[in-house]
């Protein structure tokens, strides 16, 4: 079992990544790197593939060790062999997969990954994992009409998966709070309006968050 | 293999010049131009000293003894090496100590005087004064500390073998050099063994890229042989025979701390400082015939030799793999993130090769005004994207050089993609950098951009376009 942080534990069976796992975020950013912060503070090798746009200042502040990371930003066509050279130095893996993997490709990584112990994180969709985390619904506070700066984003994480995480669990999140962490929040302490992120088309008239200015 | 003379083995500290070239070594990545650079400044060095070693990249080192005697003292030595260097058009410090630890501190303290000499000892006491931090091991730096070390007289003052014992080899190590007791005692070589490892190229490689994965190859190779005879080496030359029989070498420094990617980075530096193309070009001398690495001093392997320069301690397993990943995508396509200095989300991380020195671009020290406050975004676009930022009326948003807004901007399309509505905005924070360079002078107004669909962005305008340079989510 490699660590995570205090607030992602309740997301994870056994509060944990487990070795030899596979576990996806629907789309790569803080959470993604949030997953990787506590293992890589105890002292784990990170590789992240495939994401030249990772925003490391962030992932320092959760934690993570720029000492011990490896970035392949473009790993190109010959991905899945890259990916298995990674997992074979690091324990922790975040890839966000060029294109669509086939599930032979996909069986090579886990068997690659059961045998090296490690925990592959992927940004977006991995028939087959363990653990998958999105995030669905998210609002800033600080920000305001011409005024303030972004401060913190309440975000509500819905995890779900196979076996053990079968059970959907939800979790508020300050990701990032104030001073960049990730911690639980308290879901009627948050000042934004919910609003569920994905399904509804850009162009259609929404009800705008309520943003409080937290300054 | 060159076996040390027996009267080494008693303790006796050279005197050792170290000639510093900040503008050379204070790059995240040298490349090829200050390799060629470096290049000359060694040569300008040997017209004084026939053997100098190159310790990293910008610094070299020598034996001051004799060649001080013959130019009347080191001050004047230093002196001339560096009216030498200086021709190239190339600022340099000096230090001379006795060892070539001190030397090296001697050389980075040299101030507003470039040249900075601990007289015959006196290195003892001069090191006394020196902070624990300048141990690269910043671990084991902390470590004291925390403890209330500060100095390396502090730590020198506790007996050896408490050190030793609390602190393990690494302790025991910069014990020894806090002591001005230099390296690791040099035992001699056992009888002259090749430990040297070529590889041959057939046809002549005219490439660089294929010479350094050889190279790292022939490292590694050359690193089992040591260590299967429980030895390690304090210097290594880098060898290169041409296709039309010319030959290069160079000593580098070594200590036994070099892995094997960095060895390989050194070759790679190396080839650049001869002018080996890194692409397609065409060579007038036909490429590298032979590549050869030889072990230089050899000594006994103490076990945990301590990270004098500030390489991280990478574990065979981890490098094992980053090199596996380069042999395939090539060398830049292996990176290690190096937070720093600067402004820009962008800029504030240098990435740098791995197996390469890790080194930020911009120091993380000085005050960065005009920085974006708040936390990091977890998405930072490594090239800006294009957008389009319209207020209600559908008219583009400006900014004048006075930072006024035109309007309030409601629509975000960024790159093609459906606009989303901005629901918050904040700015123009201007921004401007490098004013006094008419090239990399930028002019920029930043704003936080908030869209209908839980999004924020990080935005700029810069010559009139939009562009968003990082998303926080």
């Amino acid at each position: 079992m490699l660590p995570v942080l205090p607030a992602l534990r309740g997301l994870l069976p056994r509060g944990g990544l487990a070795r030899g796992s596979v576990v996806t975020v629907a789309e790569f950013g803080v959470l993604a790197l949030a997953l990787l912060a506590a293992a890589s503070a105890a002292g784990a090798w990170c590789g992240i593939a495939g994401i030249p746009e990772a925003g490391v200042l962030a992932a320092v502040g959760l934690g993570l060790d720029a000492e011990r990371t490896l970035l392949v930003p473009d790993p190109g066509d010959a991905w899945p062999q890259v990916v298995a050279s990674l997992i074979d130095g690091c324990e922790l893996v975040l890839l966000r997969p060029p294109g669509r993997a086939p599930a032979q490709v996909r069986q090579r990584l886990e068997a690659t990954l059961r045998r090296s112990r490690g925990v592959l994180l992927v940004a977006g969709d991995w028939p087959g994992a363990q653990v998958r985390l999105r995030v669905v619904t998210q609002g800033w506070t600080g920000l305001g009409d011409g005024h303030g700066r972004l401060r913190a984003c309440a975000a509500e994480v819905v995890a779900d998966g196979r076996g053990e995480a079968a059970t959907t669990r939800t979790r508020w999140l300050w990701r990032p709070g104030e001073d960049g962490s990730v911690t639980v929040a308290d879901p009627a302490g948050i000042p934004v309006a919910d609003r569920p992120l994905a399904d509804i088309p850009a162009a259609e008239t929404v009800r705008r968050l309520r943003v409080v200015n937290a300054g | 293999m060159r076996a040390r003379r027996p009267d080494a083995l008693v303790p006796e500290t050279p005197r050792i010049m170290v000639l510093r070239c900040p503008g050379l070594c204070d790059l995240a990545a040298p490349g090829p131009q200050a390799a060629e650079l470096f290049e000359q400044v060694i040569a300008a060095v040997t017209g004084f000293c026939p053997q100098v070693e190159a310790v990293e990249p910008g610094v070299c080192a020598f034996g001051a003894r004799g060649p001080a005697r013959y130019f009347g003292g080191e001050t004047a030595l230093a002196g001339r090496v560096i009216a030498a260097v200086a021709e190239l058009g190339l600022e340099a410090r000096a230090g001379v100590a006795d060892g070539l630890f001190a030397a090296l501190l001697a050389a980075r303290g040299a101030g507003r005087d470039p040249v900075l000499v601990i007289p015959p000892g006196r290195t003892a006491g001069f090191l006394a004064r020196q902070p624990v931090s300048v141990l690269e091991d910043q671990d084991l730096a902390g470590l004291l500390t925390r403890l209330g070390l500060r100095t390396l007289g502090d730590l020198a003052a506790l007996p050896a073998g408490d050190v030793a014992g609390r602190f393990g080899p690494a302790g025991e190590t910069a014990h020894r050099l806090a002591g001005g007791r230099g390296s690791p005692p040099l035992v001699a070589a056992p009888p002259a063994e090749d430990l040297s490892v070529a590889r041959e190229f057939d046809p002549p490689e005219p490439l660089a890229e294929p010479v350094v994965f050889a190279a790292k190859a022939l490292a590694e190779q050359m690193h089992d042989g040591l260590a299967a005879r429980g030895l390690t080496c304090v210097s290594v030359q880098i060898q290169a025979t041409w296709a039309d029989g010319r030959e290069s070498r160079r000593l580098w420094r070594h200590d036994g701390l070099l892995s094997a990617a960095a060895l390989a980075g050194r070759v790679r530096w190396q080839l650049d400082g001869w002018r080996v193309p890194a692409d397609g070009t065409d060579t007038s001398d036909g490429g590298i015939a032979v590549l050869r690495l030889v072990p230089d001093q050899v000594i006994l392997a103490t076990g945990h030799q301590l990270a004098l320069w500030g390489e991280a301690m990478v574990s065979d397993r981890v490098a094992r793999a980053a090199m596996r990943v380069q042999a395939m995508l090539g060398h830049e396509a292996v990176l290690r993130p190096v937070p720093g200095g600067g402004r820009d989300f962008a800029e504030r991380v240098t990435l740098v090769p791995f197996g390469e020195k890790t080194e930020p671009r911009l120091a993380a020290g000085p005050p960065w005004p005009g920085r974006v406050m708040g936390p990091a975004p977890g998405v930072v676009y490594p090239f800006a994207r294009e957008a389009d930022v319209t207020d209600e009326a559908g008219a583009a948003v400006t900014v004048t050089g006075r930072s006024v807004v035109s309007a309030a901007p409601a629509w975000l399309a960024i790159d093609g993609e459906p606009p989303r509505r901005v629901t918050g905005w904040a700015g123009p924070w201007p921004l401007s950098e490098r004013w006094w360079h008419t090239v990399a002078a930028r002019r920029r107004a930043r704003f936080q951009l908030l869209t209908d669909d839980g999004r924020a962005w990080l935005a700029a305008v810069q010559d009139g376009r939009w562009l968003i340079e990082a998303g926080y989510w």
